[in-house]
């Protein structure tokens, strides 16, 4: 009875904890973004905590700079270039190193890691000077495929590993059924795999309009995307028109999450 | 009972076979998997690849089924040798052991796929779908998806996404490993009413004795990558070709003998004819055995214990050196109970019944 009392305390004390650790990394994770949120709607004209009021003003004042604009538009295209490209290469990519019947697999699926270990300024920079060596200015363009390199195995990962958790005999069982390779692909791989491919597309995405460390390297000088653009932006503003585009980007991002959770449900994401 | 299933191998044997399995042999790196597997199944016939876990049964239905291609041999269908053909063309439908039915896909999606393949007109499939359904006893059920579906029910929507396309031959791969036992028996028997009543060529795999004896018109006993027997039930029951085979299928005495000038004497004073000389392993089916008052014969034992298996009663008799033998005996037949510790000999009732085997 006693020692049963006594586990139920450490119990108590054990879930209190988990319990306030939770609650504490929540608070850790949300803060900034919600202090962000609030300091964007100050009054004041220079970035200060509490607020003193409530105004729209630095939004209307977002989109009233066109480079702003413009940036945001660039990073839109940057996001959704990169997007098209990790599907485009990561799907093909993580069948081979799933399902392929070639020596290397397992190379592969490494070699894809490796840019993504390598800090994002040291690719930047790599990419600049393999671009300028072969005369390929930066661009969006080149900005674009520099992060594909960087973010692309995220893509691959993804895809692979519900790959792996797919029942190899759903693809015997396809061909069994008289469908072509091409056609399995279709009707059978290609729907399973679905909701890995958009857990990977916002991934993804969300790099293409966030990343700065091989931005910076690489976007074209008439073409800034967002976080370069904001980068210096800081440098000589301090008002919350800074926190107003990240504002802009938090509800972006939000956006994203529940057009998600709404077409194939978050707890997918990871399947 | 058993001369019907006599006649039915004799008219199959004539018939040309509708798969030939010739000489088949599979390596995985450097071990052999599959050795010399040869067998023949005729039109309608169904057959048992049966034997212990890791023997082959699978690697060989994969090779049929187009999944992995043999190293050496032939497998034809109807004679037309299978070898260049790919997954996609084999007349052959596969009863997977997880089913593998598409998750996303309904069940008259699921059943109706081969067809779509097929660039069938849309309306015919729909005629099918709804017809192999009937066959199954799974009307209504065409619009729910896999995971709102029993495991029976699944089972027999793989069976009629096979049916659809009329396989001229079904392999099913365990399939019933997913159901619990009283599910499994009263399937085995509906499953071999339906496919005998649609006709189908089929191999079947199970590592239980009971579900092959009741599935199949024969049993193709396995054993390390080769078929040890291929014969009725009945023929691998009665006449075990070697004494893995009579160990795998039923329960079986063994002891150890001497065979001289073509005879085997038996341990109860009676004599067998045998081909082999030297030293031979004798066995004997629980039934063909008897027991007696002690002083009635040389061969004698003590009963150890009894066990009732439903109108039969199995006693364990120990013999003096250390062996036990099982005698089984109909529960009606016995003149009087046997008492465990009883001290009793044993009889064999048909000395033409007992086998002996070289090993
Ligand atoms: N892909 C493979 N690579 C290498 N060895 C394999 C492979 N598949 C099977 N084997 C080996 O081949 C042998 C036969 O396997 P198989 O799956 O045919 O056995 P089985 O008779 O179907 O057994 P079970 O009753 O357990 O299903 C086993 O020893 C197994 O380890
Ligand atoms: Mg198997």
């Amino acid at each position: 009875m006693k020692a049963l009392k006594r586990s139920s305390l450490t119990d108590i004390i054990g879930l209190g904890l988990i319990f306030g650790v939770a609650i504490f990394s929540l608070i850790l994770l949300v803060a900034p973004s919600i202090i962000v949120l609030i300091i964007s709607f100050d009054t004041r004209a220079y970035v200060s905590f509490p607020p003193e009021g409530f105004t729209l003003r630095w939004y209307g004042e977002v989109f009233q700079k066109s480079e702003l604009v413009e940036s945001m538009l660039n990073s839109l295209q940057v996001g959704l270039t990169v997007t098209v490209l990790c599907i485009l290469l990561g799907v093909p990519t993580a069948l081979a190193c799933v399902r392929g019947r070639f020596r290397g697999t397992t190379a592969l699926s490494v070699f894809v890691l490796v840019p993504h270990m390598v800090p994002g300024i040291v690719l930047g920079v790599a990419v600049l000077f393999a671009g300028a060596l072969v005369g390929v200015s930066p661009s969006i363009w080149l900005q674009s495929v520099a992060i594909t390199v960087f973010i692309l195995a995220v893509m691959v990962r993804t895809v692979q590993s519900r790959l792996m958790r797919l029942d190899p005999a759903l693809e015997e069982a396809a061909a069994n059924l008289r469908a072509t390779p091409f056609q399995s692909l279709r009707t059978v791989t290609f729907p399973l795999l679905m909701p890995a491919i958009l857990a990977g597309s916002v991934f993804t995405f969300v790099e293409g309009i966030d990343n700065l460390s091989v931005a910076i390297f690489t976007h074209g000088f008439r073409d800034r995307p967002l976080p370069v653009e904001l980068l210096a932006l800081v440098q000589y503003t301090s008002t919350p028109l800074v926190a107003a585009v990240s504002g802009v980007q938090i509800v972006l991002a939000i956006v994203a999450l529940i057009a998600v959770s709404l077409t194939i449900g978050l707890d997918n994401v990871n399947d | 009972m058993m001369q019907n299933a006599a006649d039915n191998a004799a008219t199959l044997s004539q018939a040309a076979p509708v798969l030939r399995i010739g000489a088949v042999d599979k390596y995985f790196g450097a071990t052999q998997v599959l050795q010399n597997c040869t067998l023949d199944v005729g039109d309608g016939e169904i057959v048992t690849l049966l034997g212990p876990s890791g023997c082959g049964k699978t690697t060989l239905l994969r090779c049929i089924a187009g999944f992995w291609d043999a190293d050496a041999g032939r497998i034809e269908i109807d004679g037309q040798d299978m070898t260049p053909v790919p997954v996609n063309r084999r007349p052959v439908g596969v009863v997977f052991q997880s089913y593998a039915l598409f998750p996303h896909l309904t069940v008259a999606r699921n059943v109706g796929y081969a067809l779509r393949m097929r660039g069938t007109p849309a309306s015919e499939i729909e005629a099918r779908v709804t017809e192999a359904l009937r066959t199954v006893s799974l009307e209504g059920f065409e619009s729910r998806y896999p995971a709102q579906l029993s495991g029976g029910q699944q089972q027999r929507v793989a069976i009629a996404r096979v049916l659809v396309m009329q396989p001229r031959v079904l392999l099913l791969d365990e399939p019933f490993n997913a159901l619990d036992a009283k599910l499994r028996s009263t399937m085995q028997v509906e499953l071999r009413q339906l496919i005998k009543q649609l006709g189908i060529t089929s191999i079947f795999v199970t590592h239980d004795q009971e579900e092959a004896l009741t599935m199949s018109d024969r049993i193709a006993v396995m054993r390390g990558g080769r078929i040890e027997q291929a014969a009725t039930p009945d023929e691998i029951f009665d006449r075990p070709v070697s004494s893995y085979v009579a160990d795998f299928v039923g329960t079986s005495n063994f002891w150890d003998a001497q065979a001289e000038a073509g005879q085997v004497t038996l341990p109860d004073g009676q004599s067998v004819e045998t081909g082999l000389s030297g030293k031979v392993r004798v066995m004997s089916r629980p039934h063909n055995l008897r027991l007696a008052p002690e002083e009635q014969g040389p061969w004698r034992g003590v009963v150890l214990f009894q066990r009732h298996i439903g109108p039969l009663i199995e006693y364990h008799v120990e013999m003096p050196d250390g062996a036990t033998i099982k005698v089984a005996a109909i529960r009606q037949d016995r003149v009087r109970p046997v008492r465990d510790r009883a001290a009793v000999s044993i009889g064999i009732i048909d000395s033409a019944q007992v086998s002996v085997f070289a090993d």
